[in-house]
């Protein structure tokens, strides 16, 4: 429920008439299908470790995912790779929100 | 050697295969000095050029990580282990996901070895829509990038070509775009990687999959519920498949070992060399090569399993149970291949990335119930249930059950006491769903297999001829009633051979018994009596427990030899179940009471009767600390558990 109202508002926020800075939510909240971009400062929430073993593995600045899978594991696709991560590690990688294409 | 290639990557860019398809069976699986991380080397024959020798390096995703591969990947580059600085670096990169491998490839790049990169399986990222111009990139890069399939073997003829010119020109990468200073993932790196596509690929991208399939595969095989029980339904058939078609190798197997046994025996004139050669070397390696078959459909299934991108998503199914007590996701096959034989169970914990989690692993894997164990349950679970197969059955799950979960605690505990702390959270990429590629399975399979004999041909020969000169030795004259039985034989042998035969047999029996008795082993046995008679053993079981070490289906053997059991002249297996059950001990009391027994059983769940096992993992953790303290803890257990069995039932 509360992925689907993020989402919404989302929504809301690009295709009505808000005009405030984009919102960036944890990526855990994103819903299935959903995409999203990985700002600056995305991962800097991770131990040292973890940030830079997800960003060799492609979810570096300025990439763009998408949720195959919510929960734990919480998959996600950066270009053509799968991604597997614990539900705890999704919670502190912060991404924005893309809006749905229009039909 | 010369000529030599480092070959790396990210992981699941076809790396191996493309490997095979270089070097074909020509190789060998190889440890860098200090270090439990294996890599394969090769030679590679390129038409009128030079041999080259390919290091296939570990995948990883960056050289600059905290992880040992990618120190082990870093080092090599270095020249900092192996035989110094390779001659040339060959980056394998997916041609389906270049933003982030050719991140990777300028990493490497910037080591500064002449380097050749292989863009590997074009051929999926052209039916995907994908094009790229290799000319284009080679010069922008300064390097020979070369399109190829490992899958189909399209562009490897011009891959070796190019390593070899490569190799003899040592021409060092002359990129025409200045490389990125930042690691892969870095915002230079990213930027660069992004700048050299759009260059090379005018935009172009391989178009996705059936995502919608993809998505709904992942889901059921990671979910918390469904996940589990698809992973056990997998994993059944996986067990079922290993123990219904290995049953038949390993008869052949054991065939095998008994005509070679019996032909040396005939061709060797009788003596000390020919008892060491029969029954030391040829009996000692055959106890342990009979599950060479097991392991080898174990590691091929396996690899089939992996190869098809299911696996790694299991890990995370089943990571969700694992992790409460203290052991990661990965943790499952070593522990679950471990009820086939704990040697290559421990040697499968190298694909546990965090030292604490291997150790932990390999703590909780010498409790399950190996196939050496099954010959021990299925005659104490018989003794114990006559006339009652469902009630041994049962007794016999239990057995499994009870190893299992005194693994599972072990790991619990030891995770919490000696190696503190959690397992770090699991980061997996999750390879594409494919067909698996049954070459690469058996050559897999065909690595551990060596690896095993490699390993049955020194540690367990060792052991098995020591332990069978301790048997053997010093060498007991023949009892009055045994030479009695031979001059009665003697006597009647053309009135009645049946019965003469019969009589030389008991003869026979009497004397190994003798011999045990007298034998080194023999005096340990009755030497240790005061230790195991709590457990409710003798004489007898004691020497059938010690000698048991060597392999614990030794146990049924001597238990057979010491009772005098064995087969009768039809070869009647209830008599010689009989002949065990109605033994008596020195005082006249039965051998195997129930208390016995269960106490047996319990103990053999439990303790660690297999040398071989504590040298392995003295050598897969690197110390003999953790190798004699499993062994010790494992033993205290078992013991203590014993007891508590016996006193209750007794």
């Amino acid at each position: 429920m509360a992925a689907e109202r993020i989402a919404v508002e989302t929504q809301s926020q690009y295709h009505g008439t808000v005009e405030r800075p984009p919102v960036r939510i944890p990526l855990n909240q994103l819903a299935r299908g959903q995409r999203a971009t990985v700002e600056c400062s995305a991962l800097d929430a991770l131990p040292e470790t973890e940030r830079c073993l997800l960003a060799a593995m492609g979810l570096g600045e300025r990439c763009e995912v998408r949720v195959c899978k919510p929960g734990t594991p919480c998959i996600i696709q950066v270009d053509q790779a799968r991604l597997g991560l614990p539900n705890e590690i999704a919670a502190r990688i912060m991404v924005t929100p893309v809006p749905p294409e229009q039909p | 050697m010369n000529n030599r290639i480092a070959l790396l990557g990210n992981p699941n860019t076809g790396k191996s295969s493309l490997f095979n398809r270089l070097c074909g069976l020509r190789s060998k699986t190889a440890n860098f000095p200090g270090s439990t991380i294996e890599h394969q080397v090769g030679t590679c024959s390129v038409p009128s050029g030079p041999e080259l020798t390919i290091i296939d390096l570990p995948g990883i995703y960056s050289l600059r990580l905290e992880l040992p591969e990618s120190k082990v990947c870093a080092d090599c580059l270095d020249g900092k282990i192996g035989d110094g600085r390779p001659d040339a670096a060959l980056v394998v990169v997916d041609a389906n996901n270049l933003p982030r491998n050719l991140q990777f490839a300028a990493s490497a790049m910037r080591r500064g070895l002449p380097t050749v990169i292989a863009v590997n399986m074009i051929d999926l990222a052209q039916r995907r829509g994908f094009q790229i111009d290799a000319a284009h990139t080679s010069r922008l890069l300064g390097v020979p990038v070369v399109p190829v399939s490992a899958r189909t073997g399209s562009g490897i003829d011009a891959l070796k070509a190019a390593l070899a010119a490569t190799v003899l020109s040592q021409a060092k990468p002359a990129p025409q775009i200045e490389l990125p200073d930042g690691e892969p993932g870095s915002a230079p790196s990213v930027r660069w990687a992004a700048s050299v596509l759009d260059a090379i690929a005018a935009g172009s991208a391989p178009r996705e999959d059936d995502t919608q399939l993809h998505d709904r595969l992942d889901w059921a095989f990671t979910h918390p519920r469904l996940g589990i029980l698809l992973f056990a339904a997998v994993m059944s058939l996986l067990f079922a498949a290993i123990f219904w078609f290995a049953q038949y190798p390993m008869e052949w197997v054991d065939m095998l070992f008994a005509t070679l046994g019996g032909f040396t025996e005939r061709v060797l004139p009788s003596g000390i060399l020919r008892d060491l050669i029969v029954f030391g070397v040829i009996g000692g390696v055959a106890a342990t090569v009979v599950f060479l078959p097991q392991i080898l459909l174990l590691f091929f299934l396996l690899a089939l399993l992996e190869d098809s991108g299911y696996l790694a998503r299991a890990a995370f199914a089943i990571d969700r149970v694992m992790r409460r007590f203290g052991l990661p996701g990965q943790a499952f096959m070593p522990l679950l291949s471990a009820h086939a034989c704990a040697l290559p169970a421990v040697m499968a914990t190298r694909l546990i990335p965090s030292r604490r989690d291997r150790i932990a692993t390999i703590m909780a894997i010498p409790f399950m119930s190996c196939s050496a164990r099954v010959p021990v349950y299925a005659l104490l679970t018989t003794l114990l249930f006559v006339g009652r197969p469902w009630a041994a059955g049962v007794a016999f799950i239990g057995c499994y059950a009870l190893g299992a979960i005194a693994g599972i605690a072990t790991a619990a505990l030891v995770g919490r006491s000696v190696l503190r702390g959690s397992p770090p959270p699991m980061l997996l990429e999750l390879p594409a769903y494919r067909l698996p590629n049954i070459l690469q399975a058996f050559r897999i399979a065909f690595d551990r297999g060596w690896l095993f004999l490699r390993n049955a041909g020194s540690v367990i020969l060792a052991i098995a001829v020591v332990m069978w000169w301790l048997s053997a030795y010093p060498l007991v004259p023949p009892p009055e009633s045994a030479t009695a039985l031979r001059a009665q034989a003697a006597q009647i042998i053309q009135r009645d051979a049946a019965t003469a035969e019969a009589l030389d047999t008991q003869a026979a029996r009497i004397e190994q018994q003798a011999q045990q008795a007298g034998s080194f082993s023999g005096k340990v046995g009755s030497a240790l009596e005061p230790i195991f008679a709590p457990i409710g053993l003798d004489r007898q079981l004691t020497v059938a427990v010690i000698t048991s070490f060597l392999a614990r289906e030794v146990f049924t053997t001597t238990v057979f030899v010491l009772t005098g059991a064995g087969s009768d002249a039809e070869g009647n297996e209830s008599t010689t179940l009989d002949v065990v059950r109605s033994a008596k001990r020195d005082d006249g009391t039965p051998l195997f009471s129930t208390a016995t027994s269960a106490s047996l059983l319990v103990f053999f769940v439990l303790a660690l009767q297999c040398l071989p096992t504590v040298a392995v993992v003295a050598r897969e953790t690197g110390s003999w600390t953790w190798a004699i303290g499993q062994l010790a803890f494992m033993s205290v257990t078992a013991y203590l558990l014993a007891l508590v069995t016996y006193r209750l039932l007794s």
